[in-house]
């Protein structure tokens, strides 16, 4: 909950004179000295980045400009790895590396928001060709050192901090907040800036900075994104395309309950999970019900816990489904009513928690009409309308656990109503769901814009969710003052609706 | 709105002496001067005293989360008015939850223990008596009842009173300013509130003050808001109501319709709703289950236009011969008794249809979420270290606005919107508050909030669905079914029995198992 991107702010502006100064001084010698002569850290490269933040408030504005500092490194030939947030809503980056004052325009070549990574290139890669790319490890062990190096705050130089590996574990990655997935604890100092960077040891890349927490919060404690999960993404984009993560969309609940093993018929042995929680969408819908214990994963045995051990470590059992891309099978066993059972699950990746998640890269969709905004609920809704509204908080708060998605995939909210005399009286109304508009059950945003196209009534209806009247307007007087409004409070296009 | 009740309670000081203080750190020293000199002057014409006593009341509510046991007791001071028979009129708040009552003389010192007559916690209303003796005799022997005015009208001066350290009389004037419906220290329909505007002092003895106006009883104070300066009051024609109904035997409360209606001011959404512009009515969006207005006939979507005879404007306000326009619900809750008949006009299609109908009060009983619960401790039954309560409203109140995530959300949402629930059968709305750590419920310690559904097979409707549902266990397994993540329970029947043996006077401190009257 409380860890923060690790992306420092635009107000460090960054002095060119610095830029021209002599290469880092070595640090002091040490196992994992770098060569800095062999050019081995210039492939550590500085990100600057222009962004501009969508307005989920106003959503026909651009938004505010904002900007941002962080590190990347170089991968492969004009290859630069770093964090999606780094680079997230960018409309402008620039690469430095750390002995030359040069900035090379940059752009994003693919942007895994669900687990934080990003791959950037140089508009004109030549400048680069002469580096050295940096080589992958593997997941380092614990309490062996590391050392993290980047750009952050602080200085402009390029900087190196030292620590060992303190745990490794399923952890929240906080760039979207909903996406959970292996990362590495470690102990070096890692601050705003250092996200992108690399966390290198014997010379090799274990893992990329990304989050830490608040000094208020924990002390020494830095996180970095394993090896596993970059090289998942590699291979993902390998055909152009970033697919995302398959899920199993199932909750397991822990088998601890000396009752619940003997009704479930596990024996004692500490495997198997109880299946807890299906999701209707997911990939294992119509295949696993309540109550069901999964016994193993790809022949890897699955702890009463959820656990397995997979590649010598105890994991989270969905680590194994996490190293699988879209299409992909996997084997699973599992239990009912004392049977034992196999299956073989093709994964998919499951939609409905995404908007539960920051978005990024996104222009805001809406439609306007007759003053009246209405907007997709998402994460970035809420965030920026600060919604009070009993029923908004809970269809939001209860979207997965509630199924609500299965009636509503989208569900559209009033989020504002700009005044205008045609509409004076629907004030008190902003902030709800949208139920129904002239009789047609709206499931999503494009849903307003087919209902507002019926014309049949002389009146246009919308029913809002647990509010108990319906909002009324004379189809004639909107129709006129629709244009009077767009002019009044400078909106160019009445919608958005998305690229499609 | 619950952020502001909330400030006004507080600022009335309800339960605590710091509390009553807005600002503490100056209001001892101001208070000191003027009560002397204000005290001094009225001395002399110590005239209503003797109508007035003094009431303390220590309260002491049960536990919401952890039910078989109470709270720390606090107590509450108040001044009561006496009434004919030797009887007590104080707030209901005043009595609320208390462990022992008793009634003081002002000036004497003199003291005597109280017992509850009736109670009525919408209302805000109790009336409190002594067991005849002689001890009794002698202490209301100087006292005279206060007769109740029912007579206000916005703009009247009227007197809060209050009494000093020796019993002397301090009086702050008011004047009526505003007369509106608002529902009183629990959720609810709207009562008929006096509102006035003047500063009133804060003496030590302010849970309930009586206001009077020429000697008699206008009203009891609701509540003072320090820094708006404004008064709410509980006006006399709802004690008078209350008094009636206590006199006839068998208390029966305030009625409802147990209907929502929604203002038509909007010129367009008349025409939708085919009204003329100047026509009166309001739209009944809501028509509650087993209501006065269900049972006479009413239907969502009709047009509500008049009410026993009075026109309802398009606000959903009637013209009072006494106060002018007031909300139509004080038609019903305030001017007619349970058992009265009452005529409903609507519109519906376009056509005016009568309905007939008699009026009935839904008891707190009779929600699927209780409203409120003083004096009794929530109903719990409690197996194997499984806490399972039925919802209310307190409990829900208990976590604050800002706390309000997960389970807490959820459940607050059913508690909105109980008629999915109430259509499935469930009269009270049965979940798992707490599991203790005990070894049959080993690996459910952290579950919480999740509402129940069977056990055993059997549907669970309330607690004692549920108590029952435990004594018929298959193959010394309970199956205990979830609404919500997990769905599914198991606990060994033996080892539960065994926690519950080992959980009555263990380091829970628990001495039941179950409370289900």
């Amino acid at each position: 909950m409380n860890t923060r991107p690790l992306l420092s702010l635009f107000a460090l502006a960054l002095l060119p004179s610095a830029l021209c100064a002599q290469p880092a001084p070595v640090p002091p010698p040490a196992t994992q000295a770098i060569d800095v002569k062999s050019g081995a850290w210039e492939g550590i490269v500085n990100i600057d980045v222009s962004v501009l933040v969508p307005d989920y408030r106003e959503p026909w504005n651009a938004g505010q400009p904002s900007g941002g500092s962080g590190t990347g490194f170089l991968i492969g030939k004009n290859r630069f790895l770093t964090n999606a947030h780094v680079v997230s809503n960018a409309t402008r980056i620039l690469i430095r590396t750390t002995n030359d004052p040069e900035p090379h325009p940059a752009k994003i070549v693919h942007i895994a928001h669900d687990c934080d990574l990003a791959l950037i290139e140089a508009e004109d890669g030549s400048h680069f060709d002469k580096l050295k790319p940096l080589d992958f490890g593997g997941i380092p062990q614990l309490n062996t050192e590391v050392i993290a190096i980047g750009y952050p705050i602080g200085g402009d130089r390029i900087s190196v901090t030292r620590g060992v590996v303190s745990r490794i574990d399923f952890r929240p990655y906080s760039h979207t907040s909903v996406d959970s997935h292996l990362a590495i604890q470690v102990d070096a100092a890692i601050n705003p800036g250092n996200s992108g960077g690399p966390v290198m040891q014997e010379g090799k890349v274990v893992g990329v900075a990304f989050q830490g927490f608040s000094g208020r919060v924990a002390q020494n404690v830095g996180y970095m994104i394993p090896v596993p999960v970059i090289k998942r993404f590699l291979k993902d984009i390998e055909d152009g395309r970033y697919d995302h993560y398959v899920d199993l969309a199932a909750s397991d609940f822990p088998i601890e309950n000396p009752a619940q093993a003997k009704a479930l018929g596990t024996n004692g042995d500490g495997v198997g999970v109880m299946v807890g929680d299906v999701e209707p969408q997911g990939s294992v819908a119509g295949l696993l019900k309540i109550g069901d214990v999964i016994l193993s994963i790809d022949d890897n045995p699955v702890m009463n816990n959820g656990l397995v051990r997979f590649e010598g470590e105890l994991m989270d059992m969905n680590e194994i489904v996490e190293r699988k891309f879209a299409g992909d099978t996997i084997k699973l066993k599992y239990m009912r009513d004392g049977k034992k059972l196999e299956a073989t699950v093709t994964l998919k990746r499951f939609d409905p928690y995404v908007r539960l998640g920051a978005q990024y890269n996104q222009r805001p969709r809406y439609i306007v009409n007759a003053g009246l905004v209405f907007q997709p609920l998402d994460r970035n809704l809420m965030d920026a309308h600060q919604m009070r509204d009993d029923t908004v908080n809970y269809v939001f708060d209860n979207f997965l656990t509630d199924k609500l998605y299965v009636d509503r995939p989208e569900p559209v909210v009033l989020t504002n109503v700009l005044p205008d005399e045609v509409n004076t009286w629907l004030a008190p109304y902003a902030h709800s769901i949208v139920d129904e508009i002239n009789g047609v059950k709206i499931k999503s945003l494009k849903d307003v814009e087919t209902a507002l196209a019926k014309k049949d009534k002389p009146f246009i209806e919308i029913v809002l969710l647990e509010k108990n009247r319906p909002l009324v307007l004379k189809r004639e007087l909107a129709e006129a003052a629709h244009k009077r409004i767009m002019q009044t409070y400078n909106i160019l296009e009445d919608s958005y609706l998305g690229d499609e | 709105m619950k952020l502001t009740q909330t400030l006004l309670f507080l600022a009335l000081g309800a339960a605590t002496l710091p509390a009553q203080t807005p600002a503490p750190e100056e209001a001892p020293k101001k208070k000191r001067a003027p009560a002397a000199a204000e005290g001094g002057a009225v001395a002399h014409q110590v005239v209503q005293n003797n109508s007035l006593v003094r009431v303390n009341a220590t309260s002491q509510p049960f536990s919401l989360h952890l039910p078989w046991q109470k709270e720390s007791p606090s107590g509450r001071r108040g001044l009561g008015v006496v009434l004919a028979g030797n009887r007590v009129l104080v707030t209901g708040q005043m009595v609320a939850d208390a462990t022992y009552i008793e009634l003081e003389l002002p000036d004497k010192g003199q003291k005597i223990s109280a017992k509850v007559v009736a109670v009525d916690y919408e209302a805000n209303l109790a009336l409190l008596e002594s067991a005849p003796s002689d001890k009794q005799k002698a202490f209301f022997a100087g006292l005279k009842p206060m007769a109740v005015d029912v007579g206000t009208r916005i703009g009247d001066k009227v007197d809060i009173l209050q009494t000093g350290r020796v019993g002397e009389l301090i009086k702050s004037e008011l004047n009526i300013g505003k007369v509106l419906t608002r529902h009183y220290n629990v959720e609810g329909s709207g009562f008929l509130v006096y509102e006035a505007n003047n500063i009133v002092r804060s003496e030590a003895n302010s849970f309930t003050l009586p206001v009077v106006k020429g000697g008699k009883l206008v009203g009891l104070l609701l509540s003072y808001d320090s820094k708006n300066q404004v008064t709410t009051i509980l006006p006399a024609p709802i004690i008078e109501h209350f008094l009636k109904d206590v006199a006839d035997g068998s208390y029966e409360g305030f009625p409802s319709l147990g209907m929502e209606l929604q203002a038509t001011l909007d010129e367009q959404f008349r025409e939708f709703l085919g009204l003329k512009p100047d026509a009166p009515g309001v739209l009944i969006s809501m028509v509650m289950k087993g209501g006065s207005a269900e049972k006479s006939g009413m239907l969502k979507g009709d047009i509500l236009v008049a009410i026993n005879g009075f026109a309802i404007d398009s606000r959903g306000d009637y013209k009072d011969p006494q106060f002018g326009p007031l909300s139509s619900s004080h038609l019903v809750r305030g001017r007619a008794y349970v058992g009265d008949k009452v005529e409903i006009k609507v519109i519906r299609d376009g056509k005016e249809v009568t309905l007939n109908g008699e009026l009935t009060r839904r008891k707190p009983d009779d929600y699927l979420v209780l409203p409120y619960l003083f004096d009794k401790g929530p109903r719990y039954v409690l197996m194997g270290g499984l806490l399972f309560q039925e919802l209310s409203r307190p409990y829900l109140d208990a976590f604050g606005e800002d706390r309000r995530g997960g389970a807490i959300l959820r459940l607050s949402h059913v508690a909105s919107h109980p008629d999915k629930y109430e259509e499935e059968g469930r009269k009270k709305l049965v979940f798992l508050s707490l599991v203790l750590p005990t070894p049959s419920a080993q690996g459910y310690d952290k579950l919480g909030g999740q509402v129940v559904n069977k056990v055993n097979g059997k549907t669970i409707n309330d607690l004692n669905d549920l108590a029952e549902a435990f004594k018929n266990t298959k193959d010394t397994v309970h199956i205990i079914e979830l609404n919500d993540f997990p769905h599914i329970l198991y606990l060994d029947s033996f080892s539960a029995e065994r926690d519950n043996m080992r959980l009555l006077g263990g380091a829970y401190r628990i001495g039941s198992l179950k409370r289900l009257e």
